[in-house]
């Protein structure tokens, strides 16, 4: 059984350790997807539908085929078919630059007819609103469906059927409460955005295809490839050197990626298609929005006695908007929840880092803090009351002091800052938590070459959390060699299996997989030198570039020449996930200090303080970038970022980088990341826990601010200002 | 409000020519040649493609581009030179930030053929040989980077804002590095990188 160097042996694993592909990166010759230019290779472009919703009656390519330099020109639709949101795929065409692709996509003809469409949900769950999608005729039961069980029966309709989840006796213990908090809480759609878009490149040889794709699996993107196009997955290469983000979106196969091995086809050369950022928007994804009407009470010591909720939102055009309700940290002892889902015509959504999470993070931190308020009692003695009990992926009794005391909570005023002027501080509060665990079907390989050379073979992937240099990692830590000494070898669907990059399952996967790899590989060589030095091969390490003997220094081999005696042939440790070295569950907490402007409505997060836990740390400098970075999409989705659809036409107003709002270099707060080595536990994943609470500190740190109840995201200027108006009205609080 | 939609100051970057790029095409560009501007005038050439020189990196290029092709897409699509992005193509995110005449523009926003005659500076001729430029080995020392997308604009920008004033205030160094966006969210890590490279000095311009 494989395991980890004991902690006060180990050169490199939870050091700051700084990413190998670095300099590639910072000197632009890291080549994405986006960058690579094949011979012969052509541009595709896609025909989005201009309507949220039409039946495509004919479409005509033949002027664009006409065009000069169009190769290949496809239907994505067949005729009878719909578009169920903007930019839905409608035919697509390669040409030989991408100005003349995008000339002969404009000139492809097809006759629409328009059908009815929904914009908002509030449209989409009106009584007289036009049944645009199918629903289950039943609610569907919990947990999947029978193995060979019949489709559910569908009706018209743009609801699902309410499905319940119940504990205890809300409507009893509600009762018994002291206090209880009424309100309708709300989170927008948010988009990925990631900045290199979804696409890719096709090549065919004979029937055997190569795709360069930007994608978070290069085996579910070749499963998905070969399954659309009815060929062995044998037969399907997938490559992803470097990539440009993907925050989830990036998951599963794209339409993008089968449109272009189609054109390619068709074309007989290689095509590459990479969506323009307005498409980007529209068709790959998104974060649901979410709607929760909640009641919730608490006794006269502060104690939790129920939690009601009635909660909907919208995935888009026939996706789910689900979300976990109330947030799995405080107890409840009796919950009641319904949800539905809605159905629009908008682009469908897909995992979106930390899916459900941030959004309930937001509506359970919001209800707690003003709990709080009803017991005029300070939130965080209000949150210790309600915690469960430590666990070692649960410590949160532990951290919400810690950050009290470094973000100053102890200056912390009632809700609404008294002081004059219109400029209020505040602080707010939030907890998360995230599972994390590896995936046991991970597979890795390592090769000692007679040179000394190390290459570690893997088909994972790095998005930009830094696996490629944790994989580095572990294999000179195991060797006994310096990072430079080994090679990484990813993004390649050539080497031993490894999942796609979500959930953050990646670190635990792929470490724990690597390690036993490259033990075996250099158990090989050590059983290989060991009898020349005289010695059993359990009586040799391999440390500071050498194999030597644990008890006697004398008796060791420099690696270079241990690795001769290899003669010809390399050696090999093949690696199987090992769930010893890995473990479940994270948790953290943040805290917000911010500024609110009340007259123009305007926030400014000043500071925020994040405690966070992620097991066993290997690179503590990528571990506090991935921290930062979750911190700072929590402070768009908090603040400024809204996928914008206009009510009357179901387009969307804000396709781009400049109404779509991200944080910019003047947005960032003072970031103060403390992260809980937990080197006993094991290696478990970082990617989603530190997006997950950033907006509901903030939420409540601006209510302390200005002394109204924040219940929407974003907190753009105009939500603080109807908030002050509504208090100025008859309360918020 | 995001303070990264004020304008930065010294260079509209929102330039209106991809405009008139992707809706004006028939129209060609109004373009000066040494041949007409002796007489005055000015010649209309396009919309087909016409052969242009530019200099990037300190190397001359010569290539026929549609007068409608921005600087960007000339350099990624006819010269493979990638490691400029193009991320939100309509100058708003500052991946293609590129060096010309010792200025930042955003080259999506930007025709190749209005680019005659000036010294284009792009990531790809930071590094001599391999040796990184101080900007970019400060990104790489401070994780200023994660998936590396924005990274070689924020690299040109961060690299011009040196050149100009290689002692910045942190307040200064955020308002040069306004124009750029990134999804991981490495800001504080490129601010690190951008201010302790100024403490080092820039020597090379």
């Amino acid at each position: 059984m494989a395991s980890w160097p004991a902690p006060g042996d180990r050169a490199l694993l939870g050091k700051s350790i700084k990413r190998i592909d670095g300099p590639d990166k910072v000197a632009g010759r890291a080549k994405y997807t986006y960058d690579i230019i094949r011979p012969g290779m052509l541009y595709g472009r896609i025909l989005g539908s201009p309507h949220p919703h039409a039946r495509i009656k004919s479409i005509d390519l033949s002027d664009a085929q006409k065009m000069p330099g169009v190769k290949a020109a496809i239907p994505c639709v067949e005729p009878g078919g719909q578009a169920h949101y903007q930019g839905e795929e409608i035919a697509a065409v390669a040409a030989t630059t991408e100005e003349a692709a995008e000339d002969a996509i404009r000139r492809i003809k097809v006759d629409y007819d328009v059908l009815p469409h929904l914009a908002t949900v509030e449209q989409a769950m009106s009584a007289d609103a036009p049944q645009v999608f199918e629903v289950d005729a039943q609610p569907r039961p919990p947990g999947p469906p029978a193995a060979g069980a019949p489709p559910p029966a569908k009706v018209p309709g743009n609801v699902t059927k309410p499905s319940l989840q119940q504990e205890g006796d809300v409507e009893a213990a509600l009762k018994t409460a002291e206090h209880i908090v009424e309100g309708l809480y709300q989170t927008q759609v948010q988009t990925h955005t990631s900045l290199e878009t979804h696409g890719g490149l096709c090549e065919w040889d004979g029937d055997k295809l190569t795709a360069w794709v930007s994608t978070q699996g290069v085996n579910a993107a070749r499963e998905g490839l070969a399954n659309a196009l009815k060929m062995p997955q044998a037969n399907v290469r997938v490559i992803t050197d470097y990539m440009g983000g993907g925050f989830g979106s990036k998951l599963g196969q794209d339409v993008q990626v089968l449109i272009a091995a189609k054109l390619a086809k068709a074309a007989n050369a290689p095509v590459k298609i990479m969506l323009d950022r307005k498409t980007e928007h529209l068709v790959t994804g998104n974060r649901p929005s979410a709607y929760a009407k909640v009641r919730a009470g608490a006794d006269a010591q502060g104690k939790f006695v129920a939690w009601d909720a009635e909660t909907w939102g919208t995935g888009g055009a026939g996706a789910g908007a689900g979300f976990p309700l109330p947030y799995q940290v405080y107890v409840w002892p009796n919950r009641r929840r319904t949800h539905r889902d809605v159905y629009i015509n908008a682009g469908p959504q897909r995992a979106f880092r930390a899916p459900g999470h941030p959004q309930s993070c937001f509506i359970t931190e919001v209800v707690v803090d003003e709990l709080a308020d009803r017991l005029k009692m300070d939130p965080l003695e209000l949150r210790l009351r309600n915690l469960p009990e430590d666990q070692p992926n649960q410590q949160w009794r532990k951290y919400f002091p810690i950050g009290a005391e470094k973000i100053g909570w102890n200056k912390r005023h009632p809700t609404g800052d008294a002081t004059a002027g219109p400029i209020k501080r505040g602080l707010g509060c939030a907890a998360n938590r995230w599972a994390g665990a590896g995936n046991a079907g991970t597979r890795a390989s390592c090769e000692i070459m007679p040179d000394g050379s190390v290459v570690t073979r893997i088909a994972t992937q790095d998005i930009g959390t830094g696996t490629r240099t944790l994989v580095a990692m572990i294999t000179a830590e195991t060797m006994g060699l310096p990072l430079e000494a080994v090679q990484t070898k990813i993004g390649d669907t050539n080497y031993p299996f490894a999942p796609g990059s979500g959930g953050s399952i990646t670190v635990a996967s792929v470490s724990a997989t690597v390690r036993p790899a490259c033990e075996a590989a250099r158990d090989a060589l050590v059983a290989k030198v060991a009898p020349g030095l005289g010695v059993e091969p359990a009586s040799l390490i391999a440390k500071g570039g050498r194999i030597q003997s644990k008890s006697d220094a004398s008796k060791s081999l420099s690696w270079k020449d241990a690795c001769r005696q290899l003669g010809t042939a390399s050696v090999t440790g093949d690696g199987a996930f090992d769930r010893t070295l890995a473990t479940v569950g994270t948790s953290g907490v943040q805290f917000a200090d911010v500024e609110v402007d009340i007259e123009t409505g305007v926030t400014r997060v000043k500071r925020i303080v994040c405690l966070q836990d992620c097991g066993m740390i290997l690179d503590k400098l990528t571990a506090e970038s991935q921290c930062i970075g979750g911190i700072i999409m929590g402070t768009g989705f908090a603040l400024y970022e809204n996928r914008i659809l206009d009510r009357n036409t179901a387009l969307m107003v804000n396709p781009n980088m400049e109404f779509y709002l991200l944080p910019g270099m003047s947005d960032i707060p003072d970031i103060d990341v403390t992260l809980v080595d937990q080197p006993e536990r094991g290696v478990v994943g970082l990617g989603e826990p530190p997006v997950i609470s950033t907006a509901a500190a903030i939420a409540n740190a601006v209510a302390n601010a200005v002394g109204a109840r924040i219940r929407k995201l974003p907190i753009a200027p105009d939500t603080v200002l109807a908030a002050l108006e509504q208090e100025r009205a008859g309360g918020t609080l | 409000m995001p303070s990264r939609r004020k304008d930065q100051p010294g260079f509209s970057r929102r330039s209106f020519l991809k405009t008139v790029g992707a809706g004006g095409v028939a129209a060609g560009v109004l373009a000066k040649t040494p041949g007409t501007a002796a007489q005055g005038g000015v010649n209309a050439v396009g919309p087909g493609a016409v052969p242009i020189t530019l200099n990037i990196n300190g190397q001359t290029h010569r290539l026929d581009v549609e007068p409608r092709v921005t600087l960007l897409d000339a350099l990624r699509n006819r010269l493979n030179i990638t490691g400029v992005k193009r991320v939100c193509d309509r100058g708003s995110c500052g991946a293609c930030t590129m060096i010309v005449d010792g200025r930042t523009i955003y080259a999506c926003s930007t025709l190749a053929i209005e680019m005659q005659g000036k010294k284009i500076r792009t990531v790809d001729g930071l590094t001599q040989g391999t040796v990184l430029h101080p900007v970019q080995q400060a990104f790489y020392d401070h994780d200023g980077l994660m998936c590396g997308f924005c990274t070689p604009g924020f690299v040109t920008a961060a690299a011009a804002l040196l050149e100009k004033n290689p002692n910045p205030t942190p307040e200064q160094a955020r308002r040069a590095l306004d124009g750029n966006i990134c999804r991981c969210g490495t800001y504080v890590r490129v601010l690190e990188a951008t201010l302790n490279t100024g403490k080092k000095g820039v020597t090379r311009g």
